[in-house]
């Protein structure tokens, strides 16, 4: 082997030691580039065939093309190297490339290499704008100089100059591709360093168009013609080195040529570049915050100077020239820009103004115009952020068509942080898991967007939604603003307090601040619930709409809901999520929709009644903790109960439970009272709930003569049963309690088995003392309902009245195998209209079309 | 060795998991899955127009263990994804043939 190779070797394996010990090692590409380009000098002169050429006089040179020409040679980067010959490739040529290429082979570098004359090189370029790109970038080693220059005045003067439109549309139609195939690395968690948006080949795009359209020979130019300002330039090269630096140590731990960052080498990368795990945030998270933000620059660097140094760029945005665009700013080529600098100094609202403008024209920034935004920030003060005329024209430009572009621009020159110094402290934000795909400010920008796309959504379910409600600011504020807080645990209450900072400082108006801040609050409420929660349980649904209150915030919310989980990533909002959450949803609507239960007043009285009860002394008296109560009660029973009532239940319960298993085989507890004002007396009895209990109540009380005139009945969630019937007062009104007895004794016996209600109750209907009244009957009505409720079906029964009638209709329900869950009888005169909430013993509503048929059919029947 | 493959309800994922973990089942496997059987899908009418919804999302695990811990794997699954309601899953138990931990080459009861 060559000592041209050694040297090599060893030097390269140096390097990467360097690198693997986190050395500082700024300039590792440009110290590789140059070992490479001394290797090629050493091995030309110990070449033999190299040696030849030059005494046949066979001019030649050695080029460096591609990203070895730029000297940005990472440590396992391809090395493309041209052997460049006149006219003819001589024979010789092959014994050149053994000697000096194929060694590095051995060395394991990706090499690529072209033996060609100009015209190959010329015609190739002419073909293949791959080929023009690597030839821009070409940059002499040794050999024949002459020889070199030619082909590079071949390649402006035959090439360049006359495809420069092809070649334009070609580097846009590129850019177009990578953001398909590799996303926008500035704002993807496992980004691509080269070919992502925001990635190296931004500036590579700068680059060729500087050298295809402006002849500028190094990166440097664009600082020394004017083409970036010199704060750009150094910008630009001070995100570009870190890249460069991150790129090097990727390929170093991944010991090859790549390039996506995996989640795996970014934890390994940043302690090597010096970040080291804060309370706060993790290292990696540092490191990850840092390098999007370089992304984000170089992107929009790339964006501006292709819009500014390119024909039109298509699509996006309008094409305007002569538009209004208000004092101070004026429309060029279809951008928007400021007369002068002065004009931003003497009026800083200028800076706002010139973002509506382009809100409202679809006009981008110029190039110009986000360097004066970006000089200009200090001049965005406290007074600035507080005026309403700013505040104003932010919030037109979040409620216009095109807020997502806008803000998008306004972050990336630093004016939304600026503005919003909250949203700042969160935009670079990102969270080191496979499930988050964006640092938050971006989180927040895709929310927003989302929200302002639905209409071209497909999922007609969301535009109906979003077409009944009435005004979103509020919503697409929420969108913006509901990660504000994740600058610790509970983001969503820590960012309702900082939400509310920023809308104080905008004097909005109270009551859309509370919409805002509710949503804000609650962003995370459905698909917690949706996800943790049993949707077939009533109280977690109930809960739910407790919170949300209204249909209206309940629609704002699941729009929030979606549009945040389609911002997060991919793995946020899947069918198996949707699902869920619309079940929700849907099951949260019917109750808002129907029930009083959902509504603050209600949720207000039952917090009231709890109360009470809380200081009731009876339960005082007797040592019982009402808590575990309230905890089974059934949302319905809590809401109608009044205190006095609540306690009472409470304490029968509590005795009903200490009746000993062995003397008793069915406990319940039975007690009454009359209620003279109404003229009725009224029973309350409590037992463990079971399929049938219902029925055998209603017919013990029609065996005694007590006429049912109402019942409520409730289930409470540890099985107990809490029925209350109003009854007509006992015939014997002398020993009313001799009746109640009675009323005891039938149902233990009932419940025992040692009595047949079917029996006594046909035996008393046909008593000849029961006058059967000959008046005209009305035909029974029977109504199925599976619509109201989703956890119930209901039916609802219209038939005149007789004895034992609730018996009937409830024993017929049993033998169908349902569970009376919720019942309300009303007896108006000899017409009864009552309403059961059944389930299946399953506790499922009945689908069964055949099942309800028999339902409805069995009860007619009955009530013949 | 058998694999135990549950399908619960999802928000049971968690009691489950820690239950089997108690019982010392040292590794699963769970996805998200829909699919539907005695609870079917059911429609839904919004301001006029239908959303048929024809499968319900569900949690799938499923764990290879020995054979003498499935009777209270079984137990426990049973105990926590319990609601009492329909839609509260199945329980499917099914033999395995072997088992190979790809990175030791270890393979039968240790691999698990």
């Amino acid at each position: 082997m060559s000592s041209a190779f050694e040297q090599l070797k060893g030097s390269r394996n140096r390097l990467i030691a360097l690198l693997a010990a986190s050395q500082e090692m700024d300039d590792v590409q440009a110290r590789h580039t140059e070992m490479m380009d001394q290797y090629f000098r050493t091995s030309l002169e110990e070449s033999r065939s190299g040696q030849r050429l030059f005494s046949e006089k066979v001019p030649f040179a050695l080029v460096a093309v591609g990203g070895y020409g730029r000297k940005e040679l990472a440590v396992h980067s391809d090395v493309d190297i041209l052997i460049l010959f006149g006219h003819r490739i001589p024979d010789l040529a092959k014994g050149l490339t053994e000697e000096i290429l194929y060694p590095l082979w051995d060395l394991g570098l990706d090499l690529g290499y072209g033996t060609r004359s100009i015209k190959d090189c010329l015609r190739l370029s002419r073909e293949d704008f791959e080929v023009l790109t690597s030839m821009l970038d070409a940059r002499f080693l040794c050999g024949d100089s002459p020889l070199f220059l030619n082909l590079m005045a071949g390649i402006q003067g035959k090439v360049v100059s006359k495809k420069k439109e092809a070649f334009a549309r070609w580097l846009e139609d590129l850019h177009q591709i990578r953001m398909e195939r590799n996303g926008d690395a500035s704002v993807i968690l496992e980004p691509d360093l080269k070919e992502g948006v925001g990635g190296l080949r931004d500036y590579h795009h700068i680059l060729w168009i500087a050298k295809a359209f402006f002849e500028l020979m190094s990166p440097r130019d664009l600082e020394t013609t004017g083409r970036l300002s010199h704060n750009e330039y150094l910008e630009l090269h001070r995100h570009l080195s870190f890249i460069w630096l991150v790129r090097n140590h990727l390929h170093q731990l991944s010991n090859r040529k790549n390039d996506c960052l995996h989640f795996e080498y970014q934890e390994k990368a940043a302690p090597r570049l010096g970040y080291r795990d804060r309370e706060d945030l993790l290292a990696v998270e540092q490191f990850m915050g840092d390098l999007h933000a370089a992304m984000a620059s170089v992107k929009a660097l790339n964006r501006a100077f292709i819009r500014a140094h390119l024909p039109r760029e298509r699509g996006l945005w309008k094409r305007a020239e002569c538009m209004e665009v208000g004092e101070g700013l004026h429309v060029h080529q279809g951008e928007i820009g400021f007369d002068s600098a002065t004009t931003i100094l003497k009026d800083p609202l200028l800076l706002m103004t010139l973002f509506v403008q382009s809100s409202r024209t679809g006009c981008p920034l110029s190039m110009e115009a986000r360097r004066l935004v970006t000089e200009f920030l200090p001049l965005v003060d406290d007074a600035l952020r507080r005026s309403p005329e700013a505040v104003g024209g932010f919030l037109q430009i979040v409620n216009g068509d095109r807020a997502f572009d806008v803000l998008n621009q306004m972050h990336e020159v630093g004016f939304l942080s600026a503005f919003i110094p909250e949203f700042g402290d969160i935009a670079n934000r990102v969270q080191f898991d496979a499930y988050h795909t964006f640092p938050v400010g971006r989180h927040s920008l895709e929310t927003l967007r989302r929200l302002k796309g639905t209409r071209g959504e497909k999922d007609i379910f969301l535009l109906d939604i979003l077409l009944e409600l009435p005004d979103s600011e509020p919503l697409l504020l929420a969108g913006l603003f509901h990660d504000i807080g994740k600058v610790g645990k509970d983001h969503a209450v820590r960012g309702v307090e900082i939400a509310r900072g920023i809308l104080e400082r905008f004097q909005y108006p109270q009551r859309d601040v509370e919409e805002v801040l509710f949503l804000i609050r609650h962003h995370l409420l459905l698909v917690e619930t949706a996800t943790r929660r049993d949707l077939a349980d009533e109280k977690s649904v109930v809960n739910c709409a407790r919170l949300i209150g209204s249909p209206e915030r309940l629609r704002m919310l699941y729009l929030l809901t979606w549009a945040d989980s389609m911002a997060t990533g991919p793995r946020a909002w899947s069918d198996w999520i949707a699902n869920l959450v619309q079940e929700l949803f849907f099951k949260v609507l019917h109750i808002l929709d129907k029930g009083e239960l959902a509504t603050l007043d209600a949720s207000e009285k039952v917090r009231r009644t709890m109360d009470e009860a809380r200081r009731s002394p009876v339960l005082q008296g007797i040592g019982l903790n009402p808590e575990p109560f309230f905890e089974v009660m059934s949302p319905r029973y809590l809401l109608t109960a009044v205190p006095r009532d609540m306690v009472r239940h409470m304490e029968m319960l509590h005795r009903m439970r200490n009746l000993s298993a062995e003397e008793v085989r069915y406990p319940f507890c039975l007690e009454t009272r009359e209620n003279p004002g109404e003229g009725c007396a009224e029973v309350t009895f409590l037992a463990k709930d079971r399929p049938g209990l219902f029925a055998d109540m209603a017919g013990v009380l029609a065996l005694n003569s007590l006429n049912i005139l109402s019942a409520d009945i409730y289930t409470w969630r540890d099985g107990t049963a809490v029925d209350i019937f109003k009854v007509t007062r006992p015939l014997d009104a002398i020993h009313p309690e001799a009746v109640w007895q009675r009323v005891r004794e039938d149902l233990k016996r009932t419940f025992e088995g040692k009595l047949s209600l079917p029996y006594r109750l046909g035996q008393k209907r046909s008593s000849p003392f029961l006058s059967t009244s000959d008046k005209p009957s009305r035909p029974p009505e029977v109504v199925i309902d599976n619509a109201s409720s989703d956890f119930f079906t209901l039916i609802e029964v219209f038939a005149d009245d007789r004895v034992g009638l609730l018996y009937l209709i409830t024993k017929t329900l049993f033998d169908l195998r349902l569970d009376i869950r919720i019942a309300k009888i009303a007896t108006k005169g000899d017409q009864i209209a009552d309403v059961f909430y059944v389930r299946d013993f399953e506790g499922q509503k009945i689908e069964d079309e055949v099942h309800l048929r028999e339902i409805e059919g069995a009860l007619r029947y009955q009530l013949q | 060795m058998k694999k135990v493959e549950a399908i619960i309800k999802p928000f049971k994922l968690d009691e489950v998991k820690a239950a089997l973990t108690a019982i010392g089942v040292r590794g699963l496997t769970v996805s998200e899955v829909k699919g539907f059987g005695r609870q079917r899908g059911h429609k839904e009418v919004y301001r006029g127009a239908e959303y048929q919804v024809d499968f319900v999302s569900k949690v799938k695990i499923e764990v290879v263990m020995e054979a003498s811990l499935v009777p209270e794997a079984i137990k426990v699954i049973q105990e926590k994804a319990r609601t009492g309601q329909i839609g509260d899953g199945k329980v499917f138990v099914s033999p395995v043939e072997e088992v190979l931990r790809i990175r030791t080459g270890e393979t039968g009861k240790e691999a698990i």
